[in-house]
Parts: structure tokens; sequence; C-alpha cells
């Protein structure tokens, strides 16, 4: 077959593959180009998951007569002035959307430009252009796209459910209007319930305040209140953002919201570097909420590495690492020993005995109801048991004391009241410990916030000292790709400070030769290859800390004090206090939180006082 | 079946059958004990399919039979039966279960066909000896502490049992290391060792062996081939697979230039090494040893506890030292050392350390120091 240059309509087409591969992309091109035309609104609609309509509505600049006529040619763009490739400062510069959308639907733009007498509309229907015509809208510009993919029968047989796309639709709105706070958003349309975010002033974009404000209005209220600040900045680079706390974690990795300068992206760097950043505080497979803003100068990056622009390269990726990692780091430090309120508040509405909270009625325990008798209960309990257990032993009941209440015997000094974790004032059950603050009461899981102060102060000690290592008598051979080799050697220094000494045996094998003797016996070539591999997906030795500090947890664990002893009030009060001085105290070795806060005014409203 | 039996002699094969039993079986009839009755003997055999034991006792019997009972039960009862009783076992060909009485008390046990019991299929065994268990256990007591626990090192799991040298100095030889520490000992070859393979002897049936031969000093048979082994303690046979793989060439790790030579009143070191090992954290453990004209200085520091030090008299004249060890590695082959003196070959900080008996009897170990 000879080679022929392609039509147009069929490069579109083509290059439509790329950019836009579900509904949700229109969306994101779309506002996008509404958000590069210095809209402050922007109203979306869809139905049928995107693929019957979409109309995005913006008070930008609009178009004129030939802008219009030209925005739906290929590579027409107005946001290349200098063809110069390395500023962008626009989220397109492609020239690629609307004609890649017009070739495979039925597009329909019209725009009114302040020079315009009147509103101008054209359409592309399947790569078919209709002329300019004049038309009515008062501002800005109304793009309209139905029956997406028809064109391309092969790509419509590869969307999923109705459901499904316009749930990407939403995460794409989400993530876009995150990024810009300072912008009106509305997203409806049949398929769902609308939702509008208010612009928080054009201020917004500058000041911390209507980021959080913005982010609260999508992930929920319970993120402001469970997340902390990060900023951090070094030569020209800046990170700021809301860092969830540990204890408000997710199973998945679906809540990290990244943006670099303002473009929504899905970079594994800034994800390895999110993760590293939590290592400390999260078990593997739970995941934090972030929503983190990284802004540089625009020739730092490339953000021309794939078409749908999801994808960024740093010119400086360790700095844009380290620097994240330490500004996480840093902000989960400054307000390490909180705990998430939501334990608080789900405990509340377990508590409270209103008809909305009916269903958690099932963890009510009637043993713990005010209208247990001594006499009655062991009646129910044995009737309640007759059935079930094999044999019952009946007991006396001597009234053994659940709670600790020696505490009364010493006078809660005011200022104790004043700590952050508050006076101890009984312990309870021999597990936990109720100290009165202020304006509340905590409750702190003795077992699980000791380990944790016994972990912290080990890790601290480790590195102090660093880590002793055992020399093995016959070094073991590990066979590893030349890439892990290079890898590994080109890190050794860094691994030998945490005991693991290796180096290069011929090009496709490393020799280890002494291991971290905390870890004992170990399987060493398994755990090289899992180090190296961890390495190439995220450059850095994490496996290898994460052990060492996994033996120093264990052994927390088995110095720590167990729930189910008693504790003496001057013991409780050096716990609260040791806590609150003591980095990450908020969450146990395993993430859960080592303590809850009910504020009065929760209290009071648990009485119907409020 | 109808058997007989002095509850004595009862317990004692009971209680070497029954260990090989793994608590939890997922296969129900490896909980069991074969029990088999004839010609006035009575044999019991229990498996965990890598190791067998069979144990053949005196006993009147009635009528010959072979049953399996759950191992663990019918040794606890046996256990808890009234001193000096006799035990009569029967089971009647119909019914699935063992009755066991003596004196005033029954049992009767639920019982699992003898045709489904597994058997170790031994096949040939080439190579025979025969040597005192004293030597035997010679064998095992020192070289089992430097056993390998790490499972994907296989080949490292058990004691490499092979001859080394030839003619008159031919000698029985076992090696076990676990990479941080090798121990190795040695002595002339008995009849018939010669020519056999070297083999790895797994560690469970090194536990077996060394608590059949514990109260005994007769002889003991072994009989092997590539792929078995075999001890006959006695009336007691213990049968092994063993462990399929090539143990390293450890003759290279045995250090042969080390000029530093240290000799230490053992008991004393070992009471040191103690002492100052209080203060080390659970692991790190480590302990340095600083050497000097006949001084060694022994000292831990542990940042979250404090430190130890403690002087020792020893001959030492080379030139002044800093090593590191694992205490709970010197105190494993301390605890080897035979006589009042245990010599330690040392040649730098990060090289292996050889330490031996003063007068030589065919031990030796090797541990790598530890960077502190
Ligand atoms: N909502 C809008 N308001 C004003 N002008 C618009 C709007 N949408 C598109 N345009 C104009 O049309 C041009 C073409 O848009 P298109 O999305 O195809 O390319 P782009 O945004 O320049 O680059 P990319 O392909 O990267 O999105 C834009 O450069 C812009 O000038
Ligand atoms: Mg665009």
């Amino acid at each position: 077959m000879p080679v022929r240059q392609l039509e147009p309509g069929i490069i579109n087409r083509i290059a439509a593959g790329e950019v836009v591969e579900r509904p949700a992309s229109v969306v994101k091109e779309l506002v996008e180009n509404a958000l590069d035309a210095g809209a402050t609104r922007v109203d979306i609609l869809t139905d049928g998951g995107g693929r019957r309509l979409i109309r995005i509505t913006d008070d930008g600049a609009g178009m004129t007569r030939d802008d219009l006529a030209l925005s739906v040619e290929r590579h027409a763009t107005s946001k290349l002035p200098d063809d110069d490739l390395m500023a962008i400062s626009t989220l397109g510069f492609r020239g690629e959307a609307l004609p890649s959308i017009g070739s495979v639907a039925r597009l329909a733009i019209v725009t009114r430009h302040a020079g315009e007498p009147h509103a101008w509309a054209i359409g592309v229907d399947a790569g078919v252009k209709s002329d300019v015509k004049p038309a009515a809208l008062s501002e800005g510009t109304r793009v309209e796209v139905r029956d997406l993919f028809y064109a391309t029968p092969a790509r419509l047989k590869f969307l999923k459910a109705d459901r499904t796309e316009s749930e990407a639709i939403r995460d794409v709105v989400r993530r876009l209007a995150m990024s810009r706070p300072d912008v009106a958003f509305t997203l409806a349309g049949e398929e769902r319930a609308p939702v509008t975010w208010a612009s928080h002033g054009a201020a917004a974009l500058s000041g911390v305040s209507g980021r959080l404000a913005r982010l609260g209005d999508i992930l929920g209220s319970d993120f402001r209140e469970n997340a902390v600040e990060v900023a951090g900045g070094r030569d020209g680079l800046h990170i700021e953002g809301y860092a969830g706390l540990p204890t408000f974690s997710r199973a998945n990795s679906l809540s990290q919201y990244l943006f670099v300068n303002g473009r929504s992206v899905r970079d594994k760097l800034l994800v390895g570097a999110v993760r590293g950043a939590y290592a400390d505080y999260l078990p593997r497979d739970r995941y934090p909420v972030v929503a983190l803003f990284v802004t540089l100068d625009a020739r730092e990056l490339d953000v021309n590495v794939h078409p749908a622009k999801t994808e960024v390269r740093f010119r400086d990726a360790g700095l844009v690492r380290s620097l994240i990692v330490r500004s996480l780091q840093e902000a989960l430090g400054r307000d390490s020993s909180r705990a998430a309120t939501t334990g608080g508040s789900a405990t509340i509405s377990a508590l409270r005995p209103n008809s909305a909270s009916m269903p958690s009625r099932r963890n009510w325990d009637w043993r713990v109801s005010p209208a247990r008798g001594g006499l009655s209960s062991v009646a129910m309990g044995a009737t309640a048991l007759a059935g079930l257990a094999e044999a019952a032993q009946a007991a006396f009941d001597v009234g053994a004391p659940s709670a600790d209440a020696r505490l009364n015997s010493i006078e809660a000094t005011p200022d104790l009241i004043d700590k952050p974790l508050g006076a101890a004032r009984a312990q309870v059950h021999e597990t936990y410990i109720v100290s009165q603050t202020r304006d509340g009461i905590v409750v702190v899981d003795q077992h699980a916030a000791h380990e944790r102060l016994v972990y912290e102060r080990m890790k601290a000690a480790l590195e102090k000292t660093g880590v002793a290592r055992q020399i093995l008598l016959i070094p073991e051979i590990v066979e590893l790709d030349e890439a892990d080799v290079g890898r590994l050697t080109e890190r050794a220094d860094e691994l030998a400070r945490y005991g693991l000494v290796l180096e290069a045996f011929g090009p496709g094998a490393v020799a280890v030769r002494e291991t971290p003797s905390m870890l004992g016996e170990m399987d060493a070539g398994a755990f090289v290859r899992d180090l190296a591999e961890h390495m190439a997906e995220w450059s850095e030795a994490l496996p290898l800390e994460r052990r060492l500090m996994h033996v120093a947890a264990t052994m927390a664990c088995h110095g720590s004090v167990r729930a189910g002893r008693r504790l003496k009030p001057e013991e409780m009060n050096a716990l609260l206090r040791e806590m609150e001085v003591t980095p990450n105290s908020g969450q146990c070795n395993h993430g859960r939180p080592t303590y809850v806060e009910l504020k009065l005014s929760d209290i009071e409203r648990l009485f119907g006082r409020k | 079946m109808k058997v007989t039996v002095e509850r004595a002699d009862l317990l004692k094969s009971l209680s070497h059958v029954h260990r090989v039993v793994e608590r939890r079986n997922t296969i129900p009839i490896l909980a069991n004990v074969l029990i088999r009755a004839e010609k006035s003997r009575l044999s019991f055999k229990a498996t965990d399919l890598d190791l067998e034991v069979v144990e053949t006792i005196a006993a009147e019997i009635g009528q010959p039979g072979v049953t399996t009972v759950p191992a663990h039960m019918f040794y606890e009862i046996v256990r808890k039966l009234p001193e000096g009783t006799q035990v009569i076992v029967e089971s009647s060909g119909d019914r699935a279960v063992l009755t066991i009485r003596a004196g005033r008390s029954r049992f009767t046990l639920q019982t699992l066909p003898e045709s489904d019991f597994p058997d170790l299929a031994a096949g040939d065994m080439p190579h025979k000896f025969t040597l005192p268990s004293a030597d035997l256990k010679r064998l095992i007591n020192k070289t089992q502490f430097a056993i390998s626990t790490e499972e994907t090192r296989y080949y490292l799991n058990g004691i490499y049992l092979h001859t080394s040298g030839s003619g008159k100095n031919l000698k029985l030889r076992a090696v076990a290391t676990d990479g941080h520490r090798l121990a190795q000992v040695d002595f002339d070859a008995p009849a018939g060792a010669d020519g056999m393979p070297g083999i790895i002897v797994p560690r469970k049936t090194v536990v077996e062996v060394q608590r059949l031969i514990e109260d005994t000093d007769g002889e003991v048979t072994v009989e092997l081939s590539p792929a078995k082994i075999r001890f006959t303690v006695g009336e007691v046979v213990l049968t092994s697979k063993l462990i399929d793989g090539t143990f390293p060439d450890y003759g290279r790790v045995i250090p042969v230039g080390n000029d530093k030579t240290l000799e230490v009143e053992k008991a004393e070191f070992e009471k040191a090494v103690d002492r100052v090992s209080t203060v080390s954290s659970e692991r790190g453990r480590a302990v340095k040893l600083s050497l000097s004209n006949g001084k060694l200085t022994l000292s831990v520091t542990n940042p979250d506890s404090g430190s130890a030090t403690e002087e020792l008299e020893v001959t030492y004249e080379a030139d002044p030292i800093d090593i590191g060890f694992n205490s709970r590695y010197l105190l494993d082959i301390a605890a080897q050392i035979e006589g009042e003196t245990a010599v330690l070959r040392l040649a730098d900080p990060g090289s292996p350390t050889l330490i031996e008996e003063k007068v030589a009897k065919g031990a030796l170990y090797v541990l790598m120091p530890m960077r502190v």
C-alpha cells in the first residue's frame, strides 16, 4: 500500500483517542478552557454519564468571530503567544481539545466577546464544521457536547456504566474545584443532586484559609477538622495544602489530591513522597487524605508529557520529593499528639438516643444501662445464657469496682486541667484513663499510648547511635537486575547507616556482607530484592527502615504497660504529660488513635442540653 | 487384640514416640500412634511424614492385632495411671475403639484403621556404622546451637554430617552454621563410615535423637542412604528423611592465619560476658572486647539504660585490638568449651574469629564479629 498523508478528519479522530478517553476527560478539557478564559463561575451539566450531553457554561472572556472559527481547527490555540513550551502558565496549550471533541461528537459553541456586537455560534458534527452564525448570549461561552463518541463506535463500547462515568466526572470536577477556590462551580444534571461550590473570593487563591474552606466544601467538614496545614518552600518551590491526620486515613489512595501549578496530576513521584512521609504513621494498607499544591517556576516543569496533561516532569525531582516529605513530616510532627476528632463525634452519635442514630442502638449494651440491678442481672444473665452455654459457672457478685476512684484523693491542680490532655480523673476497666480538660474529657487507651511512647523513645535512640551490624560468615550473593544493582550500590552508604552493607558482585548480583543485628538471622536475598524493587519504584530505602522500626515496635509492644494493669494516679498523669511532649503520640503503632476527646459541647448535646 | 503390659514400660515408649506427633494436625491419622501386638512384642509407631519412630517392648499378648489411636491422649492416660499397675489394652474387631484398663480405671479411645497409617518407605540403607552414644551426644550438643532457623536457607536447617580426611585419619565430622557463627566437631570415624555421602540431618531429627540418647550409654547404630538416615538405640528405631540440598563449602570460612591469640579462663569469661550484657538492650546485645597486653576489657554501652565494663586477666601478647561480638553468640560457644581455658584466635574487627579448647579435642567454632 502506498504511503499517504492522512486527512485532517482522521488525524483529529486519532488525536481524540488520546485527549478524550471518556466523558470525564471532555469535562476536564472544557472546564480548563473556561478557567483559562478567566471565568469566575463555571456551570457543568451532564446527562447519561456525559455520553448524551455535556454542557459547560462560563462567564469568561469569550471569543471573537474569527477566534471562534479558528478554535475548532487543529493546533489552533491562543495560549502559546511566544511559542514557548517552556513557560506554560495556562491549563491548555496544545490547541487540540476542541477539534478532537468535534471529531467524535456533536459539538456546539456559543460565545460572546466584549468587542463583538453580539454572540457567535459554531457547530462541529463528527468533524464537519458549520458556518459561524450570529447568536444570543450576554457573556462568556457555552459549549455543548452531545452524543459523545457516536462517530467512533469502538470507543463507545469501552465506556463503563453511566453511574461509573458520572462518578468519574464528579471526581474531575472536584479536583478542578479544589484548585480554584476563587471560582464558583456548579455540577448538575439528571443523574445527580446538584452541587454548588460558592467562590471564596478572588483572594482565596493566595490565602490558605480559602483553600481550606473549599477543601472543606468538597471533602466534608470532617476533613477540615482532621487536617493540619502544610507549608514549605525553598528555591522558588512552594508546597502548601492540608494533610489529614493519620487517624483519618482511608483504605485506598483515591483521596489524595495533588496539584502542580494548579493542575491536578496523578504523579508517581508525588504519591511516593506522600507515602514516604506517612510511613511512620500508617500501616501499609492505609492511605492518608491529603490535598497538596505545589507551585514552581513553569520553567522547572514539563507538562508536555502526555496529551491528557495529568503527568508532569520536574527538572529537579529530588528537591520536590524531599521538600514534600519534609513539609508533611513537619506538619504532622507539629500536631502530632492530635488524634482524629471523628472518634469523639462517632461516639457521640452512637450514644445519642435520638431517632437519627437508631441503627447504632445495636451497639448499645444493656449491661451498662443505669437500670441494671445487682440481683436481677444475675437472673437475666443466667436465663440469657441457659440456651447457649455448656455449663455456666455461678458466682457471687461481690461488686467489683469497674472504675478506680482513688484519684479523688488527689486534688487536681488547675494547671493540670489546662494541659492539652488534662488531669487524670479515673482509670476504668483497668484499660482506659479518663481525664478532665478545661472544656471536655479525654479517654486514653493506656496500652496503645504507652506502646507509642516506648516506640518513639527507641526510634530516637536508634537515630542517635546508629544500627549495630552483624558481619556474615559467608557473604550472601543475591542475583538482581543490573539496574537494581546500580540503584543499591549507589546508595550503599545510606544502607550501611541502617546496618546493611553490600557491594556489587559482578554486573548482575550484589554481595551482602553485613546485616542489621537487630533483625537476627534474616533472609537477606528476599530482603534485598524487596528493597531494590521498592527503590526502583519510590527511589527510597523505606523497607529497611520500616523493618527496623517494626522490630522496635514489637519490642515496644512487649515493653509497654498492658491493658488490665491498674495505674496509680501519679502514673496516669505522667503518661498524659509524656504523650503531650512526644511526637506522634496521637496514634498507636498500628495507626489507631491512642485517645479520643469529647468536648463539653458534645456531652451537652448528648444530654439534649443544646 | 488383647495385651497386658507394665504401665512403666508402656509410659517409657509412649513418651518417646508421642513427641514426634505434631500437636496440630490437618491429617487425622498423623495424630495417631500405630499399635501392633504380635509374638509377645508390642510396638508403637508415630510419624510426621518426615520422621518416624518405632519402639518395641515386651508384653503379654493375649491376642495379636493392629490399630491406631490418638497419640497424645493415649500418652496422657497412661501417664496419669497409678504407678506399678498392669495395663490391659484391648480392641475388638468390629468396633472402632480401643479399651484401656488399669486398676479401677477404664478408657475407650476411638481408633482409625491401621491401613491408612503412612509408612516412611525407608528403602535400602547401604552405609552402616556403630558408635558410642557419648560420641553421638558430643556431635549433636556441640553443633546444634549453630543450626540456622531461617527457613529460606533450608540447607542450613540441620547438621552436616560427613567424613573428612582419609585412611587412618578418617574423621566423622558434624558442622552447623547460621551464617553468623559456625560449629565443627569431629573424631575418628567408626568402621563402616568410610564412603558415606555427606548428609544434612534436619533439626527436628537432631532434637529427637538427642532426647533418645539422653540417658543411655550404650551403642547407637546408624544406617544411611543419600536420602534417609536411621538411628537404632536399644529398642527404638528412628528413621528420618534428610535435607535435600548442598551444604556450603564451610572450609573457606574457617580462618587459618589468625595470629592474635587470647587465652582466657572459660568460666570467668562466661560469667563476665553475662554480667556486662545485663545492660544491653534486648536485641542489640553487642559486647566489646578490648585487648591489650595481658588484659581483656569487656564493655557494653546501651544509650537507653547505661553501660558496664569488666576487666579480666588473660594471656594476650599481640597488638591491642577492639572487637565487638553478639554476647549471646559468645555465651553459646563458651557453653560448649570443655576444659578450663578457651582460646580465641583473632585477626581484626571485621574478620572471623576462631574459638577452640586449649587442649584440642576436635571441636572448633568460628564467630563473625559485630560492628558497633
Ligand atoms: N470557554 C472558552 N472561552 C474562551 N475561549 C475559549 C474557550 N474554549 C476554548 N477557547 C479558545 O479556543 C482555543 C482552542 O481550545 P482548545 O481547548 O482546543 O485548545 P487549548 O486550550 O489552547 O489547548 P489544549 O488542547 O491543551 O486544551 C483556546 O486556545 C482558546 O483561545
Ligand atoms: Mg483547552
